[in-house]
């Protein structure tokens, strides 16, 4: 049924880089006795013997900080910042602090397992590695047999460095069906800025003097650089503005904070644009040479007065007015901050754009405090050559959105379509450190495509939701047990990172690339050959053309090329846009029929007697990975209901009873929360608890789940969700 | 001449105060084992809990004994020569007691050795340590002089004793006195209170003792004994009118000017989560009602040891909520586990056994040793009651 | 050379109350798990204001290493000592678990340790320091909230920080003359 090309090509081309196995770095040991400061005897001296410390990089969130483990007698004791981490300016958040507990969690995932009972059902037998595997492959080709190879979908999220071993798996399986976290998160983000800047930069919150943040919560939220740099430096006369229907921890620290009306942070962005133009503020020789299409904007912004958008967004036009002046006096050292997850309202590429608009007007492009491009350090790509398969129809989610993602997909598109069966069904899930089922909207309709599938497989280290509803559970290794491949981490000041094991891998946890490569064996030689290789031969590949890459890891952690940021390397080389200049009108988007310039478009308004369900972050969890961390679940033990004081009235609830919350998909019962720190229109709650699993001892059964209650809506320009548009009932439960 | 007779109920007592005392070791060992962490109620907010009071409760009435005692034989009041004995030797117990129940909140008693090898001498605990073991001393001494009739012997510790009664209760008031950080505590006021109420304790119990040695031996009381009991009702009265006033300005000046730190745990006794000890505990059981029995013209000893038994009550109220009340307000904003800004605490069933234990040890070896050793003096004469005598 | 009297200078200002500073006490330390048992905190200070005019500050506080400690007057056994550097230590083989200590400690710096049977606190991390690194809370921070240092040193951080900057102590009444300064 399928046909191989030639793929001896370029079939382990790195092979002949290296032959010395990598050597771990570590950090100077201290394997001596201490004798402590002890002037008076007090102190009794401790010994630290076996000791030592271990270079690698967190892996509980997506920032990958630098961390010192220091291993006392085979055991991870402490995790510390390296301090030379430029990127993370040397610190470690509570959730990387208590990444220890991640590895000596009784909860983690020991052995693989094999379904027993029925799906969901909780009954699990342990079994061999090779049972399990085989086990795997056998599916995988009953359902590529039965239907195309397209018939086994892949889910997996960044983080671990070792994803794309995943993906290639999908690539060389033959799978077009990947899906990946970006539509869940910030595609409409990376779509509405790439559109106007040809790609998504980083802002330079460090040296900016004007910040907007939107719908950003740097304080809990975290993103490094950023949620250290926004803070005021030495008499900085920085001034930070923060936008949220939520009073967060941002709010607190920020200069002021404008709780907008959700969704209507596009009515904002047009009004200051509007001022901005209409009283001459924005750069006219930036405008003139480096944009295109600002004279189409004139007449576009003209409706949008901040009187008008007072009205939209429920922010005084005096104060956009003020801030809109403000704003263009301190550029172009001031920045509209892009945002991250950008999973809001289903308009949400176009507000993006208006945002890297509002940006490009004021002139502030690869300068110092503005918007800046990035940079990346090179790694020698694995190469490998995919086998070829015949009838392997296109992915399921094809034009489901106007730019959708090759390799990201979209996650609700391909839901729906997997639902329907249509254009061709799609039988089997390969999951890969995603927990579907929290963090795809609508709970209940992920768990009905799940039941649809005729096998299950899911890698994780945890017994996640999404791992409680598998036919096979594989554990891997954990980020602090491994050696993963050198990531390169982009920005403003680029890194390279690594991983090295601090440990042994506990129990029969594996890392991804061992649990690929003996799968693959499986699958037959063909994909078995594109995995012939060892941690070790792709790593100093990797380094192949910079072997200082490495000799900086070891020595330090860390590879860095700049400590401080250069400005103005795209000034005078083409953008990588279609006109090669910024785009304040996109022809291309003109082309496609969607709108050139935004247009504010009224959402749905909260219908009476309900509220807006709101997602957003707090610093103590990352998603739902976190709460059951034993560290971490004392700071946050369950979730509330945030709900506004004066609501709280009306409805004649109080705070700290149970009430029941239900949405159009799904409801849930947890503690409400009466506080001042959130509009009367909407409700919120942390994201994490609510699971499914008995494999969560700490959480099991407590608070709600915010995913069982989301409806999804597509945003269809980028394949994003759009997660807060949901209207929900609160009552006494 | 021990003419006890053997009444069924004195089975049914042994075997209260043994169970107690298993119900009570059974606990401790639990709390040993578990931790006291998992077994006692006490928090990081408020670490000293009931056992901590039961231990002021029995040290201070330890005190009170000793003081009315040395009425008597370092006095020369001779109504109180009669209580002597008694009341050295439920001091004794009392202090055992509450040795038992302060030894049982501590985590690492072995550890107590450091107060010999490096002690502090600024720590107002180790002096009432130190004050009270050597008093624990003295009292053992007392007692043998006084079973003995040497009367030189008992005079001089008599004296050591009454000095002992004086300073003890006052060093353990300076252990709550003393410490800055908790307004509600601090100041000179403690000591002298504690004082005040190691009278009403001492009083209190020693009457009740003379009464029920009596009733349960089924003796009559000849006038002297009715007369120390009537003497003893009226210290107590006299003490009760003390303490009042003592209360009633403690609580105003809690009140007054709203001082942080010490307006909201008078507050929480007024009106808060210790209001309903405060009154009906303190005020109404232990203050109020013995006073009006006290104060009535034909009072009988068995008014008088109603009177007394409630005052004993109010006094264990009263070390609780002195105990509790001193720790609830907390020492920095944003603790958890406050309701309305304050901590609460209540007593778990291991601390309630516990404490119940030591009391009913004081209790049966008190018993014991009435039943195996004679208690009166030489000079005393019982005759046989009639039934109907009360 | 000049005796140490070790410091930290907090700038609650740059605190965004992530609690990194509690957890890397906590695995840095062995402190047990249980949301009383910590040896620093992070309060979140009510909310000032009402809707839509709201403010909030966070206040991290741990043990004041205090020149005229309470808690040291008040134990029986001499556990509790300054050791060098200023720092405020519980020796483990002396300690009752009296508690005492507990209750004249003005800051709730204190807590029992159910694990090693007795009273625990904040060391400013001696163990560290002993091999010339700082604090883990100190470290660890994403802020930079906290300055560590020795304030018998004019040219340290400390020394320059609370020359430069206007400060203060809690509960200065108290006479305990903390060590933990805050900046203002
Ligand atoms: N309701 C709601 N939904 C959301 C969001 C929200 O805020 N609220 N946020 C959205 C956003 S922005 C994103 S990015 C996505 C993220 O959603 P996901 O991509 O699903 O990421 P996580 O929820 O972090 O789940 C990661 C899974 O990986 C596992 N894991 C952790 N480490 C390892 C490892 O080393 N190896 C393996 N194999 N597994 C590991 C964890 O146990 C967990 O099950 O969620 C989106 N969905
Ligand atoms: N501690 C921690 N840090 C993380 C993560 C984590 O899980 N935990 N995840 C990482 C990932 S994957 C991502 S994508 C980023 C996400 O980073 P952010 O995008 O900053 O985070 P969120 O908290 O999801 O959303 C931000 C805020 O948007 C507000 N909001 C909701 N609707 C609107 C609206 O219509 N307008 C405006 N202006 N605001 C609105 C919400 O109240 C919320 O406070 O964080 C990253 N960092
Ligand atoms: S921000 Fe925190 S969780 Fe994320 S990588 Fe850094 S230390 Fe780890
Ligand atoms: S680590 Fe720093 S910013 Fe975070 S809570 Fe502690 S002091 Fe505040
Ligand atoms: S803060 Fe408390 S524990 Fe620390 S030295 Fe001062 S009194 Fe002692
Ligand atoms: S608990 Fe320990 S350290 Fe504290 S006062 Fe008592 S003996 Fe000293
Ligand atoms: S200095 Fe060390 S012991 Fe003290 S609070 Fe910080 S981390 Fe904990
Ligand atoms: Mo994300």
């Amino acid at each position: 049924m399928s046909r191989l090309i030639d793929k001896k090509l370029s079939r382990r081309r790195f092979l002949g880089t290296s032959t010395c196995a990598l050597a771990t770095a570590t950090v100077g040991s201290q394997a001596r006795v201490l004798k402590a400061l002890a002037e008076s005897g007090e102190v009794t001296t401790s010994k630290v013997a076996g000791s030592k410390d271990v270079f690698t990089a967190c892996g509980m969130c997506v920032n990958k900080c630098g961390v010192i483990a220091r291993v006392r007698d085979g055991r991870i004791h402490k995790l510390d910042p390296n301090p030379d981490y430029i990127k993370s300016r040397g610190m470690l958040c509570a959730r990387g602090n208590a990444g220890v507990k991640v590895v000596y969690d009784p909860d983690r995932l020991k052995y693989p397992l094999i379904r027993a009972g029925k799906r969901g059902e909780g009954k699990w037998r342990r079994a061999s590695w090779d049972e399990a595997l085989d086990l795997v492959a056998k599916k995988m080709n009953a359902i590529a047999e039965k239907y195309t190879r397209a018939g086994v979908m892949f889910a997996s999220t960044e983080g671990t460095f070792q994803e794309h071993f995943f993906l290639q798996m999908a690539e060389c399986f033959g799978s077009p069906n990947t899906v990946r976290h970006p539509t869940l998160c910030l595609s409409s983000n990376i779509q509405g800025f790439s559109a106007t800047y040809g790609t998504f930069p980083t802002p330079d919150v460090l040296n900016s003097d004007y910040i907007i943040m939107a719908g950003a919560n740097r304080s809990e939220a975290l993103i490094t650089p950023d949620s250290i740099d926004q803070l005021k430096g030495d008499g900085g006369r920085r001034k930070l503005v923060y936008i949220d229907p939520r009073f967060t921890k941002t709010a607190a620290k920020a200069d002021e904070w404008l709780p907008i009306k959700p969704g209507t942070d596009m009515a904002f962005v047009l009004a200051m644009i509007h001022v901005i133009v209409a009283e001459g503020l924005y750069a006219k020789d930036f405008v003139e040479t480096l944009t295109v299409g600002f004279d189409k904007l004139v007449p576009h912004i003209k409706p949008y007065t901040p009187e008008w958008a007072e009205k939209e967004c429920e922010i005084p036009a005096r104060d956009i007015r003020r801030i809109a002046r403000e704003f263009a006096k301190a550029a172009p050292k001031a920045v509209f901050y892009p945002g991250r997850r950008s999973s809001f309202a289903d308009d949400d590429v176009q507000l993006r754009r208006a945002m890297a608009i509002l940006n490009a007007v004021i002139g502030n492009w690869d300068t110092e405090g503005g918007l800046v491009p990035n940079s990346k350090i090179k790694l020698q790509k694995h190469d490998y050559l995919a086998p070829w398969y015949d009838d392997v129809p296109e992915r399921i989610d094809k034009g489901s959105a106007v730019f959708l993602s090759e390799k990201d997909g979209s996650w609700t598109a391909m839901r729906d379509r997997i639902l329907a069966g249509k254009p061709y069904p799609v039988k089997g899930m390969m999951i890969y450190k995603q927990n579907v089922v929290m963090s795809v909207p609508n709970r209940a309709k992920t768990l009905k495509m799940m039941d649809q599938m005729d096998f299950i497989c899911t890698i994780d280290i945890t017994m996640s939701d999404t791992a409680w509803y598998s036919d096979v559970v594989l554990p891997e290794a954990t980020y602090l047990e491994r050696q993963d491949p050198l990531e390169s981490l982009s920005g403003i000041l680029p890194v390279v990172a690594f991983r090295q094991p601090c440990i042994e891998a506990m129990f029969e946890s594996k890392p991804n690339l061992w649990i690929m490569q003996n799968l693959a064996k499986r699958l037959g030689s063909e994909i078995a050959e594109t995995f012939d290789f060892t941690m070790d031969d792709l790593i100093h590949h990797q380094v192949s053309k910079n072997p200082k890459i490495l000799k900086d890891l070891k020595s330090n952690g860390v590879h860095y090329m700049k400590v401080l940021p250069t400005y103005g390397l795209t000034r005078g080389k083409r953008l990588r846009t279609k006109t090669g200049k910024i785009e304040i009108y996109s022809a291309n988007y003109a082309k496609k029929g969607l709108d050139p310039l935004p247009v504010y478009t009224k959402h749905a308004e909260v219908p009476a007697g309900k509220f807006r369900l709101l997602v957003g972050r707090n610093a103590y969890f990352t998603h739902w990975t976190t709460a059951n961390n034993a560290y971490l679940h004392e700071l946050m033990p369950e979730n509330t209901l945030w709900l506004n004081t004066t609501s709280a009235k009306k409805l004649g609830l109080i705070d700290g009873q149970k009430v029941k919350v239900k949405s159009p998909v799904g409801e849930g019962t947890l503690k409400l929360e009466v506080t001042d720190k959130i509009r009367p229109d909407c409700v919120y709650m942390a994201h994490g608890f609510g699971v499914l699993s008995k494999g969560q001892s700490l959480i099991y059964g407590v608070g709600a789940c915010d995913a069982a209650l989301i409806e999804e809506k597509l945003e269809p320009i980028s394949g994003n969700v759009a997660m807060h548009q949901t209207f929900v009932e609160v009552s006494p439960a | 001449m021990s003419a006890i007779v053997n009444k069924p109920g004195q089975m049914l007592w042994f075997f209260l105060l043994g169970g107690c005392l298993i119900a009570a070791a059974a606990a401790a060992g639990y709390s040993f084992m578990v931790g006291h962490e998992q077994a006692f109620n006490v928090t990081r907010g408020v670490p000293w809990g009931i056992l901590i009071a039961t231990y002021v409760f029995l040290a201070i009435s330890c005190s009170g004994l000793c003081l009315i005692s040395s009425l008597g034989h370092v006095f020369g009041f001779e109504e109180f020569t009669l209580i002597c004995r008694r009341a050295i030797l439920l001091a004794i117990l009392c202090l055992m007691g509450a040795f038992g129940a302060i030894g049982l909140d501590l985590e690492r008693p072995f550890n107590m050795i450091y107060t010999l090898l490096s002690p502090n001498f600024s720590s107002a605990i180790w002096w009432m340590g130190t004050v009270y073991g050597v008093y624990l001393g003295v009292l053992v001494i007392e007692f043998y002089a006084l079973m003995t009739d040497n009367h030189k012997l008992s005079m001089i510790t008599g004296s050591l004793g009454f000095l002992f009664a004086i300073a003890a209760p006052s060093v353990l008031g300076s252990v709550f006195g003393l410490t800055l950080a908790r307004p509600f505590w601090h100041g000179a006021f403690l000591p002298v209170y504690i004082l005040i109420t190691a009278l009403v304790s001492g009083t209190a119990l020693i009457s009740m003792v003379m009464y029920f040695q009596h009733a349960l031996r089924g003796l009559e009381m000849d006038e002297k004994d009715r007369r120390v009991i009537r003497l003893l009702g009226r210290i107590l009265r006299l003490m009760l009118f003390v303490l009042i006033f003592s209360v009633f300005w403690n609580i105003i000046v809690g009140l007054y000017g709203a001082q942080p730190g010490h307006y909201e745990p008078v507050k929480a006794l007024v009106s808060g989560s210790l209001s309903a000890n405060f009154w009906l505990g303190e005020i109404v059981i232990g203050l109020v009602v013995p006073l009006f029995l006290l104060m009535r013209k034909n009072r009988t000893p068995f008014s008088t040891m109603m009177a007394s038994l409630m005052a004993l009550i109010g006094m264990f109220f009263m070390r609780y909520d002195m105990t509790v009340a001193g720790q609830i307000y907390p020492m920095r904003q944003g603790a958890k586990g406050l309701t309305d800004g304050l901590f609460t605490y209540s007593p778990s069933v291991s601390e309630i056994l516990i404490v119940i234990g030591c009391i009913a040890f004081s209790a049966l070896v008190y018993t014991l040793v009435e039943k195996f050793l004679s208690l009166d003096l030489e000079s005393e004469h019982h005759s046989q009651a009639t039934p109907d005598n009360s | 050379m000049k005796k140490k009297r070790y410091a930290i200078v907090l700038d609650t200002r740059r605190c965004i109350d992530c609690k990194a500073c509690t957890v890397a006490c906590k695995a840095e330390n062995d402190v047990p798990l249980g949301d009383d048992k910590f040896r620093n905190w992070v309060s979140e200070e009510p909310l000032r204001g009402r809707y839509p005019n709201l403010g909030q500050s966070f206040a991290p506080s741990q043990c004041n290493q205090c020149e005229n400690p309470p808690c040291n007057s008040v134990c029986p056994t001499s556990a509790t000592g300054i050791t060098a550097g200023g720092i405020v230590t519980v020796n483990p083989d002396k300690c009752i678990g009296c508690k005492y200590c507990m209750l004249a400690c003005p800051y709730d710096a204190r807590y029992f340790n159910e694990e090693t049977g007795v009273i625990d606190k904040c060391t400013f991390c001696i163990q560290r320091i002993a091999v010339g690194r700082i604090p883990a809370c100190v470290e660890t921070c994403p802020t930079k909230v906290r300055t560590f240092g020795d304030l018998n040193d004019p040219n340290s951080e400390v020394s320059l920080l609370l020359a430069k900057n206007r400060y203060r102590v809690l509960k200065p009444e108290l006479g305990t003359k903390p060590f933990l300064f805050y900046l203002i």
